[in-house]
């Protein structure tokens, strides 16, 4: 796993400071969807070989949410983001 | 009904009451400090740093975008609590956090290897520069870090895990005779 990430708020720090919550680019359904589309919300996840988004919180730091973006493969981090910025330029 | 609170430190029954032998590298701890959390209002982050700084009487310590601990030694946590709401009343929130946290001040030559044993960032002096803080974790516990001299480091910590990273800073000292013991009072 990616051992240094790069916290915008804190700098280069180890993952030990980090809790991993999961995939970041999943997308809450409507409430009114189908069950099936709830279950595979909740229960069905990828485990890609390669690069994947996910949110991680910086909990024994800044307490910040953010987008880590890296490669479960070859352990490389493209770019880590904090979360409120990643949902605001989204939302736009 | 009527009841008595005694302000205890955390560290009362672990330390002796007289300064014994200081040794080169020294852990300090101050009986008392007022500390209060400062949490800018969305959007008023810069203003809050820029007043704090320009109030110039406590010591900024970083812990998250927009949210700063404010350490002062010479004021009363009442008084620096007062005097903060004063100033940014109308934009960030001001928390008292004094009997919540606990003090560790750090000097010595070796205080950079002694602390490398826990903390996993880079304390180089050009890297970790005088008047720098911030969240780090040190083993399992997360503390507040500043260097506030050349070989000066304090540490601001959760009350409940104060004997904790006591008994932690001493494995990580021993090495080095670490030496402990409450401020003297002027």
């Amino acid at each position: 796993m990616a051992s240094l990430i790069h916290c915008p708020h804190c700098g280069v720090r180890p993952k030990e400071e980090f809790s991993i919550r999961g995939d970041a680019s999943l997308v809450r359904p409507d409430p009114e969807a189908s069950d099936e589309a709830w279950n595979d919300y909740v229960h069905i996840r990828s485990n890609p070989r390669g690069r994947y988004r996910e949110h991680w919180q910086h909990g024994a730091g800044c307490r910040r949410w953010l987008v880590v973006e890296r490669d479960t493969f070859t352990h490389e981090v493209f770019s880590v983001t904090d979360a409120a910025i990643v949902k605001r330029e989204g939302s736009r | 009904m009527s009841r008595t609170y005694i302000s205890r430190h955390p560290l009362d029954d672990l330390l002796p009451l007289e300064p014994g032998i200081r040794a080169v590298d020294h852990l300090d701890i101050p009986r008392s400090s007022a500390i209060v959390s400062v949490m800018a209002m969305d959007g008023e982050e810069a203003s809050v740093t820029a007043g704090l700084a320009a109030s110039g009487v406590v010591s900024i310590r970083f812990t998250g975008p927009g949210e700063l601990l404010a350490v002062s030694q010479s004021e009363t946590p009442e008084s620096l609590h007062r005097n903060l709401s004063l100033l940014l009343a109308e934009t960030a929130y001001i928390v008292d956090q004094s009997d919540g946290r606990v003090v560790f001040r750090l000097s010595g030559p070796n205080v950079r290897r002694l602390l490398a044993k826990g903390i996993a960032t880079d304390l180089h002096p050009a890297m970790f520069e005088i008047g720098a803080s911030s969240n780090v974790l040190c083993g399992h516990i997360s503390v507040n870090l500043a260097r506030t001299g050349e070989n000066e480091f304090e540490l601001i910590v959760m009350r409940s895990f104060a004997v904790a990273l006591f008994d932690d800073l001493k494995v990580m000292g021993r090495e080095f005779d670490l030496s402990a013991g409450f401020s003297v009072r002027v």
